[in-house]
């Protein structure tokens, strides 16, 4: 590979809360400030060494455009310091970081800030189109007599919100929600509802049982006077039984997709501090990894949950790595029904005892924007703890991609 | 010597700008009155100038008022003639035909101000540098070159009032809400906004019923006795200029004579000039701009600070970091556990939501500040840090061990400094290697409130440490005392007797409120039993006992304090003390603290006495000060406790009211009190040779 090989030298994140919850009135800008914040201050890095920061964020704040200069500069980062905004859908938080080494390899710097911040309970709700025009005819409108004019041709209709969330989770070209997508997986590939749920289930008990480990890389965030350090999605006392009561979501008379076996809708942000080895040897950091290789794919939108598979295979093409050579496996779980038909359709050759080993987003929630960077993160903090060598991590993406990297320590 | 400039410029029209050579500032004095006089002449000669434009070339201030070193020391003859220069030449500006228009950049304050009212129409800079007022009362004076005549004629009189009793100095936009300027404009066009106005004619002002003398007569008569007696209530008749203000303020708005109104003014500064409070008040002012400009090693190199960490986020670390952050220094925040940090976090936040509240500044800097806050939990590396302050709980054995830690953990030229109110600098340093940049920065509850910081220097402490520390304390807007490292430093040392003495007399049956209003009387801000209950009962009998440990011969820790805190009376943190403590309204007496009464010998002590012996206390504690040079002048002393607790500043400080007192005499009542009611009233061994020898504190 290349000239310069990208470290990731040290990681943090906030604590990820479900929708409506502890970080609910934190904009995805205060989010990422807090972790960037937090990154400084356990690293002890000075801001003016950084030369750029790359945040992944999907639903970009109306208020915050172009998310990552405001964390940026909300952080402490010198105004010389340029910041970008990048979307790549689910895989975001990854975009951020391969982002980081293809400016490193063009020699455009070589320290990074990147991450991702997600705010989905900020998400707006929308006036359509129609209303929309009304309102600006409105505020144009000359004189009482127009103006009452104008107010008399709006309807009820007119102000009936759209969901901005469920916009952006539906896929444009094929029409489908994402769970539809997850929908089609499960039917063509026979995969039962209690398959999905016996895969939720064990997410939860992951992450249940992680919740010490995972406090390692979380920064406490402070609301009111309170300390939010944990997780909130994960539930102790999940079961079968409660999660074969839950009914299915986006087929509501033959499906299986529920809200128990997809990924939780989530508050949260990921910093992470990446480099040269060089430059990180300089600074007298011990890096937590380096990134090995990494693939985005394209698939069909409809079936956008099999994208990990088609990124893992090219990057075997490239390195000749598999599955079975990592000792820790993130396949991101934006829905249980979709990653048991990647596991599938890669002929089950993943090793089962190394895959989602601290849960996944089915328990500890799915901030778009930021799972990509705290897949990475929780890989690398595992591979430590197992004395492991290398990480394969990975995700699929709406609008039908693939994304997978692999990491490796020494 | 030239201090304006006169230039015609397009237009026919004539700037004046103020530019006083080798100055950072502009101010009057007698000759650049005189200079401005021929000027004005010569403006009112030619008849071609269409308007005149007063501006400043100075970065910060547009005039700064009038020469107070001189005011200081002229005599009355020679201040009455300074004060009628002055409101001559104003009423020349005002009597000019055509527009004058005062561009105001920077402070523009007392004189500054009043010649902007002389004038046609004032526009100001929305700098921050910018503040616009009459801060006169504060020196125990009255606006005089028509400031009292002319504000409230043009923002009529409750607003006037509430200007110049509060000597208040707000930024641009708050003074154009107030009506004190016409408009705002940016720095840049701030000339071309000056002749646009000259260009378009003034605009006239609408006049509102306050501009009618008659309506301002009928104000005055409704508001005045109730301003009259809240001033009293607030300042027990000690400040004479705020009642002279509110005589000649109200005069002036009804009745259609300036000139009677002119003269009222300077008979009344005249009157004031010769009291001591004034006197007082300008020397005060004169020690303020000492300790902003105070130097302890001018030939060290001392880096700038702009990284810190607080430890600790108490009541203190939390305060401290807040203002800090407020200044924009980037402030590690560290503390043990999550929710102590929690709880400091919340605490800042507070100060910065009330903070708006008072509009000090607007949201988005309210945000930009609690941004630069890195709150920590856990450990973090402080070697990029400049400066690590310690404000942990005062308990030397915690403090050594903090300090042990933080001397590896910080980087080499990162000074470690406590903020220790009573423990020594020099123990705590002795727990690190590297002793020589430990220093002592102690600031005072309420942080954003108390001016003072001592800066304590123990014998270790290296010339660059407490440079450094100097430096950065002014550099954060406080007032630097700099104190050796003695036992409670300075203030606290004085101030612990005193408290401990209102304790015995509340123990010996003395009532709270004749404890507390003996010392309101006296002038100070805040009762003595009021202001332990706000600094906690259980952290007042801590120092009492640090200071007890070290002088048991003359300080002790009423027993009173003990039985307080073990029955849960900690003060105002926990509602109850001396006094109870409600949300929203007056505490009251706390009457399950008698219980704690020992007998009843002081119940018929009148006011005047325990008043009396609670200051002596303070004087004899204050001279000590001097003894053992835990400062190296009286003026530290006075200073001191009149930032660091609000010591009635129009008596110039303990030691000032010693000289004014005479030492002689507040030496033998000391040695009376002695005999009489114990041995901690012993004058000290200076106050005994300076009764003998006739010295004072301050030659003149």
């Amino acid at each position: 590979m290349p000239d310069q090989r990208l470290v990731i030298v040290d990681g943090v994140r906030t604590p990820f809360c479900k929708m409506g919850t502890d970080l609910a009135r934190l904009g995805a800008d205060e989010l990422g400030r807090i972790s960037v914040n937090a990154l400084f201050a356990r690293t002890g890095l000075d801001p003016q060494l950084v030369d750029e920061v790359i945040f992944g964020c999907v639903a970009q704040p109306v208020d915050a455009m172009n998310v990552a200069r405001v964390i940026a500069l909300r952080a402490g980062l010198p105004e010389h310091v340029p910041a970008v905004t990048v979307h790549r859908n689910c895989a975001s938080g990854f975009e951020a970081i391969t982002q980081a080494y293809e400016r490193m390899n063009a020699g455009h710097g070589s320290i990074f800030i990147v991450g991702g911040a997600e705010s989905m309970s900020q998400i707006p709700l929308l006036y359509k189109q129609s209303a929309a025009a009304k309102f600006s005819k409105l505020a144009r409108a000359k004189g009482a007599l127009q103006k009452l004019g104008v107010f008399s041709r709006f309807r009820p209709a007119d102000f009936q919100p759209r969901i901005g969330l469920q916009l952006g989770l539906t896929d444009p070209i094929s029409g489908l929600n994402m769970g539809e997508t997850a929908e089609v997986l499960a039917r063509e590939r026979h995969i039962s509802r209690e398959e999905q749920d016996a895969f939720a289930l064990k997410s939860h008990a992951h992450a249940v049982d992680a919740k010490e480990k995972l406090a390692e890389e979380i920064c406490p965030v402070y609301v009111n006077g309170h300390a939010v350090l944990h997780d909130n999605g994960p539930r102790p006392e999940q079961s079968m039984e409660q999660l074969a009561k839950l009914r299915p979501v986006f087929d509501r008379k033959l499906g299986s997709v529920t809200a128990g076996n997809s990924s939780q809708i989530t508050d949260g942000a990921v910093a992470l501090l990446v480099t040269t080895e060089q430059k990180a040897a300089e600074l007298g950091f011990k890096p937590l990894g380096r990134l090995l290789a990494y693939a985005y794919t394209g698939c069909d939108p409809a079936r956008m949950g099999l994208g990990p598979v088609f990124a893992i295979r090219k990057l075997e093409e490239s390195t000749g790595l598999t599955p079975n050579d990592a000792d820790v496996i993130e396949i991101n779980e934006a829905f249980a029904a979709q990653v048991l038909a990647v596991l599938q359709k890669l002929d089950n050759n993943v090793p089962r005892e190394h895959l989602n080993v601290n849960g996944g987003s089915i328990a500890l929630g799915h901030p778009v924007g930021a799972t990509g960077s705290r897949l990475t993160l929780t890989s690398l903090k595992e591979l430590a703890r197992r004395g492991g060598k290398r990480a394969l991590v990975s995700a699929c993406v709406g609008g039908g991609q693939g994304a997978a990297l692999w990491l490796e320590r020494d | 010597m030239q201090t304006i400039r006169r230039e015609i410029i397009d237009e026919n029209i004539c700037v004046l700008t103020f530019d006083r050579p080798n100055s950072a500032a502009n101010i009057f004095d007698r000759a650049t009155l005189n200079e401005l006089d021929e000027h004005l002449d010569a403006v009112a000669a030619d008849a071609k100038i269409a308007g005149v434009i007063l501006i400043s070339a100075k970065p910060a201030i547009f005039i700064a008022g009038a020469d107070l070193h001189a005011l200081g020391k002229l005599g009355e003859g020679d201040l009455r003639h300074f004060i009628e220069l002055g409101q001559n030449v104003f009423n020349k500006i005002a009597a000019l035909k055509i527009p004058t228009i005062a561009a105001i950049h920077g402070a523009c304050v007392g004189g500054g101000y009043e010649i902007c009212l002389a004038c046609d129409y004032r526009i100001a800079t929305p700098d921050r540098a910018t503040k616009i007022g009459l801060p006169e009362t504060k020196l125990g004076i009255l606006p005089a070159w028509g400031g009292s005549t002319r504000l409230p004629r043009l923002i009529g009189v409750p607003r006037a009032l509430d200007v110049i009793l509060g000597g208040k100095t707000p930024p641009a936009k708050q003074a154009l809400r107030l009506g004190m300027i016409d408009e705002i404009a940016p720095r840049e066009h701030l000339l071309r906004a000056a002749r646009r106005v000259i260009a378009r004619g003034v605009p006239r002002r609408k006049k509102g019923a306050l501009q009618l003398p008659l309506v301002n007569a009928a104000i005055g008569s409704v508001i005045v006795p109730a301003v009259r007696k809240k001033l009293m209530r607030k300042t027990r008749g000690h400040y004479p200029a705020l009642f002279k203000a509110l005589e000649v303020v109200t005069a002036a708005a009804s009745s259609w004579n300036e000139n009677d109104s002119f003269a009222r003014e300077r008979d009344a500064i005249l009157e004031l000039a010769k009291t001591d409070a004034c006197k007082n008040l300008l020397r005060v002012f004169m020690l303020q701009e000492r300790a902003r400009k105070l130097v302890f090693a001018p030939d060290v190199s001392a880096p700038p600070i702009t990284r810190v960490a607080v430890i600790g986020a108490g009541v203190m670390g939390a305060a401290i970091a807040q203002w800090l952050s407020a200044r924009g220094l980037r402030v590690i925040l560290r503390d043990i556990d999550a929710e102590r940090v929690a709880a400091g976090m919340a605490r800042i936040a507070q100060l910065y939501d009330a903070g708006v509240k008072r509009r000090l500044f607007d949201k988005r800097e309210a945000r930009d500040g609690l941004d630069r806050i890195s709150p920590a939990a856990m450990e973090v590396p402080l070697d990029n840090v400049d400066l690590v302050i310690e404000a942990a709980v005062e308990k030397m054995d915690l403090k050594k061990k903090i300090f042990a830690h933080l001397d590896e953990l910080a980087g080499r030229n990162t000074i470690i400094a406590t903020n220790t109110s009573a423990l020594s600098v020099s123990e705590i340093a002795a727990a690190t290697k590297n002793p020589g940049r430990v220093v002592g920065i102690h600031f005072f509850n309420p942080v954003h409130q108390m001016q003072l910081v001592e800066v304590g220097i123990a014998r270790e402490t290296s010339k660059e440490a407490a440079q450094r520390a100097l430096r950065f304390v002014q550099k954060i807007e406080k007032l630097p005392v700099i104190v050796r490292d003695h036992p409670g430093f300075l203030v606290n040392r004085i101030l612990l007797p005193y408290l401990a003495e209102a304790g015995r007399f509340f123990e010996m049956g003395a009532s709270v409120a004749d404890v507390d209003e003996a010392m309101l009387d006296f002038g100070m801000p805040m009762g003595p039993l009021r202001l332990i209950d706000e600094v906690g009962v259980d952290i007042a009998a801590d120092v009492a006992a640090t200071l007890a440990a070290k002088f048991p011969e003359r300080m002790t820790v009423p027993n009173v304090l003990h039985g307080m805190i073990a029955a849960g009376m900690l003060g105002r943190k926990n509602g109850r003390g001396f006094y109870l403590h409600r949300k929203g309204a007056e505490p009251v007496p706390n009457r399950d603290a008698e219980q704690f009464r020992e007998s009843d010998s002081a119940a018929h002590v009148d006011r005047a006495e325990l008043q009396r012996r609670m200051v002596l206390l303070m004087v004899n504690e204050a001279a000590r000060c001097i003894e053992e040079r835990v400062v190296d002048e009286a003026a530290d002393v006075d200073f001191g406790m009149i930032m660091g607790t609000g010591f009635a500043p129009f008596r110039g400080g303990p030691l000032r009211f010693a000289d004014a007192s005479g030492i002689t005499r507040i030496c033998a009542e000391l040695a009376h009190l002695a005999e009489v009611a114990g041995p901690h009233y012993a004058p000290c061994e200076l106050l005994a040779q300076m009764a003998e020898s006739g010295k004072t504190f301050y030659e003149n």
